[in-house]
């Protein structure tokens, strides 16, 4: 028993940020109805700047640092100096970032604050390197007597502070009058615009607390754990879940699961050592509880969580209904193979890895584009796909036509498990299941050495008709018959997308994507459409896991990360999240495509693409919702127009937005 | 229209409740195959809420038949397709299809099938002419390549009624069509409805607080007030009934009509 009180003490450690980055969203919140996946990743730079004072004095800014002295600083002067960042974080993120998209639909606010995210944890891994980093603690470590066990004095005094600074976010809002000025502009902003409160200071005020307090609760944990570029990144997806649990406002609900949380996962982790905990839940499991905790919340209360009276104006951009062009596709595709014969080994590879990309980009425009929805969970259906294909083709011999057949088809039950959740909920809280979901699937099953072992999952090579269709052999790295089996699946996939999208059931998912209940008012079933474009999306994702596998010989926890899947999203909502287009331009662009590849070669690049490709993502979200793909059509509509050639944009090829339109996209009622 | 069959709306009993709120209480209501029917009453009075809990969007207590056959308990897109069919006070328009997919979507409304078909049968190029006739009933033929949301909210809203009115339509719920409108744009909106009517079209229960609309075309009409229903009868018998007069804020029908 009294190692079990240990460990929940221990958990007050973990409780401790959860209750620092769950205010910081309650904060946020309730200012401006974003939820910041940022929330942690912000936190995190003034972190790091505290323990590199701490180590040698050095004041690390983005660009450029100052030697503050010759030795490590003081824990005062370093705090103050990283609170200052905080709050400097906090004035930049709502200036640059938050406020340009305060009355964008939902998704252009979760990708706002995703490529956000990218880009802070890009700059920690130019700026202070990709390794863990030991931070001072400011607190001395002891012990004292509990119910007359020796626990961990630290932890209870970290949580002290938690809950004071809490205590003080509660009374902003309950007793000054910018506090309760910020909880009527989240009940009505007109409203509040109306009586004197510009909500656009309550925003920039609840965004600096939030970075300010966050980051406090990160310099105290991250003595307990090290800094890395990931950690704290991702801490924000237990806090979102304690952020759902307060019902995204109360400030004491966030304390009280924050701490049961870090106190019921701390305990867990003990758990798992034990004789009877079955050895293939030990990894990972304290990643599943705040999925759960997640989906239960919003399957029970989902429905009822408060969604904002914002003024939200500009929904989605439009979708152009895409035919299929005979002419257009050869002379695409006799590009693509004339590349793909002239390139080679690496340039090769990256050109077929761009095809690949490709088609996980699809997958983004089938379910966000032409459905609404927001999944972040695509990576952890290839990833399903792709491991899956380890087993059976290494297992069953199963041949390559049949296994990325039915790999695909597991990744798309999977998809379709996780489309459960979107019957209640929608927008960004749709996005805190899937990360949530996709993060558990990570920890649980791609990193869970049980399940797939860590000395690698070796795929069998692919063969057809007794053609070997590996992607090396011998000296040679990257087989042209590989990378024309990859355009063969890719082509065939992308005029399966084409029928479909320009079909009945394309139509049928732009309805739903309008408006859920003008939809199920002329006869379509919201579930089962939201059932079949999951299902058609995880489909697509999972034929591009099978294709990664093979392109590797064998999988990697690596290629399915929560992050690269963020950054799939990225560069197509850069390329155009509504259209085929944007998916191409993704896999052009996209990490370890050909772009990718040629810019590394030539320049090395390296660290800066994802910091070039997340701060690229933030000024598309904010300037050009139809991304490069849909800029670039509607160019060439407009010298068409000036030419005097074709018909001026017609109905069907109208690349405007939504501006106007009667119902806000991503909102409607449980049908 | 000529396929439409004949069923009659009848709500038996039918209770809202938001919380400890009741929208709607008891509410008893019939509307006969090829009748206009209207629902009058204040703003406020719970008139939208019926329709919400009619066509399954919102939960309720008590029955609702049509054609004779109990349809409460079957979620909105199944009321629809059996014909029980509806329009919204705002338009809600699928603002990114243009007029005529406004109406194809709701005789094509996809599913697991649609997938295969999408996928492998030719497509036909020629419009549905039910889509054709239903956009022609509306007087919206001619309009079929503009965008929804580049219409007036008049036209949108008779681009509601098209996409109401298309495949299997036994009983129309109107709501609120005259909100927002001009009167003249009121005026051609009855002689539309009375159109569908005397074409043999379907039964409608037509719900508004523009009594000159409501007065002029049903044959009868049902008044709430707090949810409740405070009277039904004539149209006549509605402008001289205390009640109701009084529900209207004491306003004399005559002046309300004008």
């Amino acid at each position: 028993m009294d190692t079990y009180l240990q460990f929940m003490v221990l958990g007050l450690g973990l409780g401790a940020v959860y209750i620092a980055l769950g205010n910081g969203l309650v904060l946020t919140y309730r200012a401006t109805g974003i939820i910041n996946f940022a929330q942690g990743a912000m936190a995190m730079w003034g972190a790091y700047v505290f323990a590199q004072l701490e180590l040698d004095g050095l004041l690390v800014l983005p660009i450029g640092s100052i030697q503050l002295s010759e030795e490590p600083l003081g824990v005062l002067p370093a705090l103050v100096i990283a609170i200052v960042t905080a709050v400097l974080v906090g004035v930049l993120a709502h200036y640059l970032v938050f406020r340009p998209v305060r009355h964008a639909p939902a998704l252009a606010q979760v990708v706002v604050s995703v490529a956000l995210m990218l880009t802070l944890q890009a700059l920690v891994i130019i700026r202070f390197g990709p390794n863990n980093i030991p931070v001072k603690s400011i607190i001395e470590p002891g012990t004292i007597s509990l119910f007359g066990v020796d626990v961990s004095s630290r932890e209870i005094i970290m949580t002290g502070i938690m809950l004071v600074l809490s205590a003080g976010v509660w009374a902003y809002f309950r007793f000054t009058r910018a506090g309760v000025a910020t909880r009527a502009a989240a009940e009505n902003e007109r409203g509040a615009t109306l009586r004197g409160f510009s909500p656009d200071r309550l925003a920039l005020l609840a965004m600096v607390m939030a970075s300010t307090i966050g980051t406090i609760g990160v310099i105290l944990a991250s003595s307990l754990t090290g800094l890395n570029p990931q950690n704290y990144t991702l801490l924000v997806v237990p806090a979102l879940a304690v952020l759902l649990v307060a019902r995204m406002e109360s400030v004491w609900i966030v304390c009280a699961a924050s701490i049961v949380l870090g106190m019921f996962q701390s305990v867990v982790n003990l758990l798992v050592l034990k004789e009877w905990w079955p050895t293939w839940a030990q990894s990972g499991i304290d990643q599943v509880i705040p999925f759960f905790v997640v989906v239960v919340i919003l399957l029970a209360f989902g429905s009822r969580l408060p969604s904002r009276g914002s003024l939200q104006t500009v929904p989605l951009p439009d979708v152009h209904i895409p035919r299929i062009r005979p002419v257009s596709m050869l002379v695409l595709l006799g590009i693509t193979i004339a590349l793909l014969v002239w390139m080679k080994d690496g340039y090769r590879f990256g050109m077929t890895y761009s095809i690949i990309l490709m088609l996980m980009g699809l997958s983004y425009v089938i379910i966000t584009g032409y459905l609404g929805q927001i999944s972040l969970a695509q990576t952890a259906f290839a990833g399903a796909a792709g491991f899956t294909l380890s087993k059976v083709t290494m297992n069953w011999d199963m041949p390559f036509v049949l296994a990325i057949l039915f790999c695909s088809i597991v990744a798309a039950l999977l998809g379709m498990a996780v489309a459960l959740p979107a019957f209640r909920i929608r927008g960004a809280q749709l996005a805190i299941v899937t990360i949530a979901a996709s993060l558990a699937i990570e920890r649980f099953v791609f990193n869970n050495y049980s399940i797939t072992p860590p000395e690698g999952n070796p795929i069998a090579d692919p063969s057809f008709l007794g053609i070997n269709l590996a992607v090396r052999d011998g000296a040679d790295l990257s087989r042209l018959v590989f990378s024309f089996t990859v355009l063969a699946v890719a082509t065939i996939l992308v005029l399966a997308f084409i029928r479909i999208a320009s079909g009945d059931t394309g139509r049928a998912f732009l309805a739903v994507r309008a408006n859920e209940r003008a939809a199920a008012s002329v006869g379509i079933d919201v579930r089962q459409t939201k059932l079949i474009g999951f299902g058609m999306s995880a489909f697509t994702a999972g034929m591009a896991g099978c294709l990664i596998g093979y392109s590797a010989g064998q999988l990697s926890a690596e290629s399915f990360s929560v992050f690269v899947g963020l950054q799939i999203l990225a560069v197509t909502y850069l390329g155009g999240i509504t259209s085929f287009g944007g998916a191409a331009v993704a896999g052009v662009i996209g990490p370890l495509g050909i772009i990718y590849v040629v810019f590394h070669d030539l320049f090395e690049i390296g660290d800066y693409y994802a910091l070039v490709s997340g701060i690229a993502l933030i000024i598309t979200a904010i300037l050009n919702p139809v991304g490069i793909a849909g800029a670039t059509r509607m160019q060439i509509a407009w010298v068409r127009t000036k030419l005097g050639k074709g018909s001026p944009p017609g109905a069907d090829d109208r690349p405007t937005t939504d501006r106007g339109a009667k119902a806000p996209a991503l909102e409607g009622s449980d049908v | 229209m000529s396929d439409v069959k004949k069923g009659g709306l009848k709500a038996v009993g039918l209770t809202v409740r938001y919380g400890g709120n009741v929208a709607n209480a008891d509410i008893d209501l019939e509307v006969k195959p090829g009748e206009v029917v209207g629902l009058i009453g204040p703003n406020g009075a719970g008139k939208t809420t019926f329709v919400d809990a009619v066509t399954g969007f919102t939960p309720s207590e008590g029955e609702v038949l049509l054609g004779g056959e109990r349809i409460d308990g079957k979620r909105p897109h199944l009321r629809r397709r059996l014909g029980l069919s509806r329009t919204w006070q705002s338009g809600e328009l699928f603002g990114n299809l243009t007029v005529e997919q406004n109406v194809v979507v709701a005789t094509r409304p996809g599913g697991l099938a649609t997938v295969a078909r999408d996928l492998f049968a030719r497509r036909r190029k020629q419009v549905d002419p039910a889509v054709e006739q239903a956009l022609q009933v509306v007087g919206l033929d001619g309009f079929g390549d503009k965008l929804a949301r580049d219409l007036t909210l008049g036209q949108q809203k008779l681009v509601g009624v098209a996409r109401a009115l298309v495949g299997t339509c036994e009983l129309l719920l109107l709501d609120e069509p005259a909100a927002g409108l001009d009167s003249s744009e009121s005026l051609e909106f009855a002689d539309r409805v009375r159109q569908i009517v005397a074409d043999g079209g379907p039964g409608v229960l037509l719900i508004d607080h523009d009594m000159s609309l409501v007065l002029g075309v049903c044959d009868r009409v049902y008044v709430l007030e707090f949810g409740r229903l405070i009277f039904t009868g004539t149209p006549e018998a509605a402008r001289t009934d205390p009640a109701v007069v009084a529900a209207y804020l004491g306003v004399p029908m005559e002046n309300a009509d004008a």
